[in-house]
């Protein structure tokens, strides 16, 4: 299994951009004023969608570009773009599903880093609880678990915001997880691999958000003989 | 913080008590057959559509009445942005004024945001803990703030003279939003502060003078303001008065246009 990356600060991961756009953002995170913050944000979420590695790490240039602006001229031009476009979509993102397994997953891990990285007054945005939620639920039904991509994609977002998201809405996370005990218990079409992810989150959770010392042994040690 | 019990899209999805009971939604698709075969796909994906539906509008204990469905996100963050800034001024100035056993005259703390020294104010300043508490109110009147700080005017003002020497009566003083005040004795201040700032206007004939739209002089009050002599700024709110724009084109723009232009003619 894999390790999430430690990353450094200043990395923020456009190297996937063609240069005349890295150039653009590089300039949005320096001056954000002097560029068109509406193509900023819609370049970012494209990308989003298409390049998996971006898309789990987003919200980093795009809290930067946030707070730059806020510095500059006390705007959220950008924020509330990224926001909106963001929103278109989520709201299409049963046929993105259906379109491609891959673009669902990106949109989705996305959204959530957004989640992450975007807050306001060191408060999580409200408003993204319930899509989160939604996003989270839907990869929790039958036909997203038999696909360990999803499973995947929904192990990660538990690991990174798991937490937070308990707090903003204990309820639902306990309802989440209901799901995904009976997925692991009954559902027949789970890859082994998607066993083993499951169990890890269940795990995880159990454990207040972390892995006690023996299971973090047992997931994530390589296996000498 | 706890917010997850007031939300209420949980109350549609129904999670907790009524589990047990089976009448929720969620019960029913999680009910095992007596073999403990698995759900059919009908109900995963009503359990699916069940999960995304959700009502029209919702009300939040942190929203203004409710909430249509409508909003788009950026809206909102704005919204909740407000609101918490709101909050943490109300922290700020309550801690503030309940730590004041003296008036302190010379006090060079800049804590931000509750805009006046009230412990100079010894003719109308509050009691300990007797302030405006009313988020909707805190929040309308720091968006009428906010309109006015987010001026050029108010740029030249902040930089031409410091806190320390400004002389009441004399300097523009931004309201203070915490203070007890009818609406119409609020929106007066806020007018006369507004006229008051129009002092440090960039000089006539400015092309960004026009585009110095407000339409926060429109949105919550008449539009009889009294404008200075400055023919310019009065042509400004002429055309604000005609212009129908809507609020989210203006939030932000004028500001911004105005720094850039600012920076191209320095």
């Amino acid at each position: 299994m894999e390790k999430m990356e430690n990353l450094s600060k200043e990395d923020y991961k456009i190297q996937s951009f063609d240069l005349e756009t890295q150039k653009l953002l590089k300039t949005a995170l320096k001056d954000p004023g002097s560029v068109d913050l509406e193509k900023v944000s819609s370049v970012i979420v494209d990308q989003s969608l298409k390049d998996q590695i971006f898309s789990r790490e987003a919200g980093r240039i795009c809290y930067t570009i946030v707070q730059a602006e806020a510095k500059q001229s006390n705007g959220s031009v950008f924020r509330r773009n990224l926001l909106n476009r963001l929103q278109q979509e989520f709201k299409a993102r049963e046929e993105t599903r259906k379109r491609s397994t891959q673009e669902w997953v990106c949109l989705v891990s996305f959204i959530c880093n957004i989640f992450d990285y975007l807050k306001v007054n060191n408060m999580p945005m409200m408003a993204l609880v319930p899509p989160v939620y939604d996003c989270l639920f839907r990869l929790a039904q039958s036909d997203a678990l038999k696909n360990e991509e999803e499973v995947d994609c929904l192990v990660l977002q538990l690991h990174r915001i798991g937490d937070q998201l308990e707090k903003m809405n204990a309820p639902l996370m306990d309802e989440l997880f209901n799901l995904l005990r009976d997925g692991f218990l009954l559902q027949e079409d789970l890859s082994s691999m998607g066993r083993l992810l499951l169990l890890e989150i269940l795990e995880f959770r159990a454990g207040g958000w972390t892995l006690s010392d023996t299971a973090q042994k047992y997931y994530y040690s390589e296996v000498t003989d | 913080m706890s917010e997850q019990q007031r939300y209420s899209y949980e109350n549609d999805c129904k999670p907790d008590e009524n589990r047990n009971k089976g009448s929720s939604r969620w019960s029913q698709c999680r009910k095992r057959g007596a073999d403990g075969s698995l759900r059919k796909a009908e109900e995963d994906l009503g359990r699916d559509q069940r999960c995304s539906r959700r009502p029209e509008s919702f009300t939040t204990p942190e929203s203004d009445g409710p909430v249509s469905r409508v909003k788009n996100w950026g809206d909102e963050v704005e919204a909740e942005e407000m609101r918490s800034d709101v909050r943490r001024d109300m922290h700020r100035y309550r801690r503030r004024i309940l730590a004041v056993d003296v008036p302190q005259r010379d006090r060079k703390l800049s804590s931000g945001s509750s805009d006046s020294r009230d412990s100079r104010d010894s003719k109308d300043s509050p009691g300990k803990g007797d302030f405006e508490t009313d988020e909707t109110v805190l929040v309308r009147r720091q968006k009428q703030i906010n309109y006015g700080k987010n001026t050029l005017a108010y740029d030249r003002y902040i930089k031409e003279v410091p806190k320390a020497m400004r002389e009441q009566g004399v300097h523009p003083k931004t309201p203070n939003k915490f203070k007890k005040y009818s609406r119409r004795s609020w929106d007066q201040q806020i007018k006369l502060w507004r006229v008051k700032l129009h002092a440090w206007d960039p000089p006539a004939g400015d092309l960004q003078q026009i585009e110095e739209i407000d339409l926060g002089e429109i949105m919550d009050f008449e539009l009889d303001v009294e404008c200075s002599a400055d023919p310019d700024s009065q042509c400004a709110s002429a055309n604000a008065a005609s212009l129908s724009l809507t609020e989210d084109s203006l939030t932000g723009t004028p500001k911004k246009m105005m720094k850039m232009e600012d920076a191209e003619m320095s």
